[in-house]
């Protein structure tokens, strides 16, 4: 699985919630793939992926949350997508 | 000296309703009123009108141009900021443009569809096609 956090340049509070959204994308899938995407480098791949608001949390190239989630709504989301794939 | 509305109109090349209806949107407001009860604006009321123009332009909209607006008289803000609702803005335009040529192609499909061109209304393609998706979507609600 792979998790893309679309940022705009100098969101301090994407920078602030990265660890914490990782470390629980971890917790429920270890050796999930994370990337953090600055969205002006990744205009054209944003807009693929149908990114309109920022920050942008993307799970599998789906945009999953146009805003931040917490760890816990991230956790859940994740869990109910394992049980999709099941 | 203090500008009426039709003299700040004229020179900002919008309408006077314009202006009282950025009023009424909390995009503008005069300075002051004439002993008589005429708004009455100062210079940069026109720049500020050449501001909202422009961001309409651009595709902004009221809404998000009173938050511009907040931005630019925010001590605390910077430029960084107003680049991200600009980007957010550029996203969600290339977001409609994908849409718009998406129904561009289907529009091209329904158009060659229909290659016959006295027949009947009833056996029109893309009417009948119109139709259709019509219904699809008062099924789907």
């Amino acid at each position: 699985m792979r998790i893309e956090l679309f940022y705009a340049p100098g969101c301090q509070k994407c920078a602030d919630a990265r660890d914490g959204l990782r470390a629980a994308a971890q917790e429920v899938i270890p050796g999930v793939i994370w990337r953090e995407l600055n969205a002006l480098d990744k205009l054209d791949y944003a807009i693929k992926l149908g990114v309109t608001t920022l920050p942008t949390l993307a799970i599998d190239r789906e945009v999953a949350f146009s805003s931040l989630p917490t760890p816990r709504q991230l956790r859940e989301a994740l869990k109910r997508r394992l049980t999709k794939a099941v | 000296m203090p500008f009426t509305i039709g003299k700040i109109a004229n020179l900002a090349q919008v309408s006077a309703d314009t202006l009282r209806y950025y009023e009424r949107e909390r995009l503008i407001a005069p300075a002051a009123k004439s002993a008589g009860g005429y708004r009455l604006y100062e210079r940069d009321a026109l720049r500020r009108i050449r501001f909202i123009k422009q961001a309409q332009q651009c595709g902004f909209t009221l809404t998000e141009i009173r938050a511009l607006l907040a931005l630019r008289g925010n001590n605390s803000a910077c430029c960084r900021d107003v680049r991200r609702v600009a980007l957010e803005k550029k996203l969600q335009l290339e977001a409609k443009v994908k849409a718009m040529r998406v129904m561009s192609k289907a529009l091209s499909h329904l158009i060659n569809e229909c290659s016959a061109d006295n027949r009947p209304l009833d056996d029109c393609p893309i009417l009948a096609s119109l139709e259709r998706a019509n219904g699809v979507k008062r099924k789907s609600r």
